[in-house]
Order: C-alpha cells, then structure tokens, then sequence
C-alpha cells in the first residue's frame, strides 16, 4: 500500500463521515433535545448531552401521543392486510396469467400509484362521509387498502416474474386451476416478497399523513399518530423538547423495522423503482 | 380468460376502478359543476372555476413554488451520485454509512418535518448556533419562517431526505456494470474520477432517469412535508397545499377540485411516458 493510496482512505473516510454527521444531525439533536428540562434546551447547544437527562417529555408527548399510536397501529395493520392481499392477487394474475390487453389494464392499476391525491380528495372525502365512515378507523383502513393497491401489485408482479413459467404449466397440466396454483405454488415459494412487501407497507401507512388528517375526523376519533404529532407541535411552538420526544414516539416503529428487517425495505424502495 | 381468474382480479379490480378512475371523473365533474361549498350538485356550469383560477394571483405564486420544488431534484442526483461514488470503493463498513444515508428516506415526511422545524428554527435553532458557534454567522437565516427563504429551507430538507434513495438507486446501478468493463478502463489508464466520469457515469442513464421521474412526484405531490413545517400562506403556498386550503379552510370544494385536476395534468404528463416506456422495455 503506498502512500498515494493511504492518502486517498483518509479523504474518503473524512467524508464518509462528514456526511454521515449530516445525516444524523437532525436524529442527533432530537434525542439530546428530548432528554433536557426547557431551561437547559435554552442554556445549552442541541448538539450537547444534557447533563441531567430527564425523561418527562417523552412522559408529557406521551400523554396526548398513546391514543393515536394505538389508532396508528389498527390502521397499519388493516391497511397493510388488505391491499398486501388484493396487491398479491394482481401480481399473480397480471405476471403469470396472459390474456387481451393485459399489459394496458396493469398500467391504469400502476397508474393509481402515481396520482396526486388532490385530484380525489374531494370525492374520496365525500365517499366517506356517504358511508358514514368519516372519522372512523375502518373508513381509513379502506383508503389504505384502496390506494396501496397499486403498489402492492407492482412489487408482487415483480417478484412473481421470477417464479418459473415451468412449474405453474406443470400444474396446470395436473390440472390445477389459478386460484390453486396461487394458493399452493405462489404463495409458498414467495415468502420474502411478502415480507418485503408487507414492511413497505407498514412504513408507508404509518407515515402517512394526508388521508388521516382528512379523514380522521381530529381528537378523539380515528386521529392517526402523525396527524396528533402534527397537532402537538403546532400547539407547542416553543417547547421543542416535548416536540422531539414526540417526534421519537412516532418515528419509533418504523426506526425499529428500519433497523431490524432494513434489508426487505430496501428491496421494496428498489423494486418499486426499477419498474415503478 | 378463465372464469376464476376473472373472480381472483375482479376484487382489486373494482377497488382501484372506483377509487382512482371514478373519483377522478367525479372530480372533473365537480369542477365544472354549480356546487357551492361543501354541497355537491350537478348541474353543468361551465369551466368558471378554471377562469377564476387563472386570475388568482395564488394560484400563480402556487405554480411558482411547485416549479421551484422542482430544484430538488439535481440537488438530490448530484449528493446522490457522491454519496454511491464514495460507498462504491472498496472501503470496510460502507454497509453501516449507506444505512446512515438512507435512514431519513425511510421517516415520515410529519417527523422529518418536525425535526427541521427545530433544525432551521430562527432564533435559537440547532443550524443556526452551529453556523455561530463555527464562524459563520453571517450564514444565518430566518429560514422557513420568512416567505424569501421558505422554498429553500424546504429544498434543503427535502434533499437530505431523499439523496439517499437516489444514493441506492445509482449505487445500484453502478454495481450492475460488469466488472470486465471497469477492468478494461483501468488498463486504459483511467482512474478514479476520470475512471466514473468516462465509464461508470454514462452508463447509468437509465438508474438517473428512474430517480429523476421519482423524485419529480415526489416533488409535485409534496404535502405533508409542507403541511407540517410552517402552515403555508399566500405567498408560501404550492399546488397541493393551496388546494387543501381552499377545500378544507374555506370549503370552496367546486374551485378545490379546479386545482386538484390542474396537478393530476400535471403529473400525467410525467408519469405517462415513463411508465409506458418502462413497461415497452420491459416486454422486450
């Protein structure tokens, strides 16, 4: 190794690092701020540990943060349920099963990923509100699994394109219908793309915002986690500490799949670019 | 097609049948409907909506920073392409930086906001003490608490958001590039920089393009994001924050829609083209 190379490591290094300080800047200074009393916040740089570290905002942001966490979790949950197994179906038909025009009746499906919720916001709001839905965790639950749809069968076609075309002919020359193969064949040899699919879900209908704030009807009724955070901060405006302790309580599940099952989530953000 | 796989489909079918294709004709509908308010009626009133929209100086200060969101996008592809170039050397523990880089993608656009409320917050927040407490006060800024400097704070935010992505995108790509290529370059003499920008580089046409479409909905359709930072005003307002106002602070749901179809043209025209010449890629 000469020194030209030596050299060449430390540059690299130095800004591998300096931009994973940047990255983390924000992250940083949130869990320093959440841990300090308000004067401290005002005494001390957001960049330093509190010398006292004090647990009370997180307590104080969890007050008004439990009820919408839970409300976040059965939404999550339902949605994820419900357009991972419409979004599995579509997949498997729209990458193994060859009829007229198929192609072009995948696009208007994928297409419903791409649009700009605005252009439905009202009739979306007025269908809620005719089902007497409105601020109620299952009318939420029924947009998630609406408009995951899409990508669901995006991701599933993808993966499902990978099952060989031998295996589904075999059984379907033993006979076996596409509801059967789908069943027996598909679904088991595709657990990692469920469970890729599935973690794309779970962040992207935690994370979601607008449909919550439109349709949750507001405290006390289906208010989802980051539509109180919203609520807290803007009711809050001085108190950053309580502010970053809740930002932490509801960033929290998805730091926790971030970290634990990271390697499907990537997969997920990658399949849906390549063909997305 | 055979019965049962008409029934399998038939279900997602419908939903997204409903939900995207009726709701968006519904919408234009109501655009060009005499509904007043809230209350939807049907009867046809021409495109008064559209005409009012033309001459509201909101609806034009909207397009503009819409537009302007837009610069996030170079931004986001250049850091991007930094960051995959740095993590494509052959260096221990880059599996650790690229998690680190990606992690804010993976946030809720409600925690980053929050986060860069605290971050850019113009009296003591975090950016501005270090930018003190480094020498460089001059650099200081109201931030997103000024109209001037609203978009860029926002820009800024954004692109610490979603560099990472275009980061795993064009490493990717990079990756995908047979290594006898690279080895054929080097023997040619090139190296490094001159070695990505000569080789590496044009190859990863088709990973840019990908990130470009991407972030250019993200872009458009930003909301939350927006929504959260700082309650926009007129002169902060973008497409899809003036149309929530304008449905849900003044119940004006006829000239709501107007707006909401102006972004859907808008994102047609991107999303068309790529998806169809996606899909034609992908046939052959």
């Amino acid at each position: 190794m000469n020194w030209k190379r030596v050299f060449g490591r430390i540059v690299l290094y130095g800004g591998l690092l300096f931009f994973a300080f940047v990255y983390l800047l924000p992250l940083w200074s949130a869990i320093t701020t959440s841990l300090k009393t308000p004067a401290e916040v005002a005494k001390t740089s957001a960049l330093a540990f509190p010398t006292h570290p004090t647990l009370a905002p997180f307590i104080e942001s969890f007050d008004s943060l439990k009820g919408p966490l839970v409300i976040s979790l059965i939404i999550t949950a339902g949605g994820v349920a419900g357009s991972v197994l419409l979004g599995s179906m579509c997949g498997y038909v729209f990458s193994k099963i060859r009829f007229k025009y198929d192609t072009f009746v995948f696009l208007l499906l994928a297409a419903g990923a791409f649009i700009p919720y605005q252009s439905i916001l009202v009739p979306l709001f007025t269908t809620i509100s005719k089902l007497h839905l409105f601020g109620t965790i299952p009318g939420l639950i029924l947009t998630h699994t609406a408009y995951g749809i899409p990508m669901c069968a995006i991701l599933f076609r993808n993966f499902y394109g990978a099952i060989p075309e031998s295996i589904i002919n075999q059984a379907m020359v033993d006979g076996a219908g596409p509801w059967r193969i789908y069943r027996k064949i598909v679904l088991p040899s595709t657990v990692l793309a469920t469970v890729v699919v599935v973690t794309f879900q779970f962040t992207s209908i935690w994370n979601e915002y607008l449909f919550g704030l439109l349709l949750g009807g507001g405290e006390g009724q289906a208010m989802p986690a980051t539509v109180a955070l919203a609520n807290l901060k803007g009711s809050l405006t001085a108190a950053w500490e309580v502010q970053m302790a809740g930002a932490i309580w509801a960033a929290l599940p998805v730091l926790i799949i971030y970290i634990i099952m990271g390697r499907y989530l990537i997969r997920g953000y990658m399949t849906g670019a390549v063909k997305g | 097609m055979r019965k049962s796989t008409l029934v399998i489909i038939s279900i997602p079918l419908i939903f997204i049948f409903y939900f995207v294709y009726v709701m968006m004709g519904w919408n234009i509908i109501v655009s060009v409907s005499d509904s007043i308010g809230a209350a939807l009626t049907y009867h046809f009133k021409g495109f008064g909506q559209y005409i009012k929209l033309v001459d509201d100086p909101r609806f034009w200060t909207s397009l503009k920073n819409t537009l302007l969101l837009l610069l996030l996008i170079p931004c986001s592809i250049g850091l991007g392409l930094l960051l995959a170039m740095m993590l494509d050397q052959k260096l221990k523990g880059t599996g650790v930086f690229r998690n680190i880089y990606l992690m804010p993608f993976a946030l809720s656009f409600v925690i980053t906001a929050t986060l860069w409320a605290w971050m850019c917050a113009p009296t003591d927040g975090v950016l501005n003490n270090l930018l003190r407490s480094i020498g460089l006060g001059s650099l200081t800024s109201m931030w997103y608490t000024h109209d001037e400097t609203f978009i860029m704070t926002v820009i800024i935010a954004l692109v610490w958001q979603f560099s990472g992505y275009t980061m795993m995108i064009l490493l990717a790509g990079m990756k995908s590039i047979p290594q006898s290529q690279l080895w054929a370059a080097e023997l040619d003499g090139a190296s490094g920089f001159r070695l990505y920008r000569r080789v590496v580089i044009p190859q990863l046409k088709l990973p840019i393009l990908s990130a470009f479409v991407i972030l250019m909905l993200y872009a458009i359709k930003s909301f939350d994001f927006l929504w959260v930072l700082t309650e926009p005003t007129n002169s902060t307002f973008t497409l899809t924050t003036f149309m929530y106002y304008v449905m849900w602070k003044r119940w004006d749901f006829a000239y709501a829609s107007a707006i909401g179809n102006v972004l859907l043209v808008l994102t047609l025209v991107i999303v068309v083209p790529y998806l169809y010449s996606s899909y034609r890629r992908g046939e052959k």
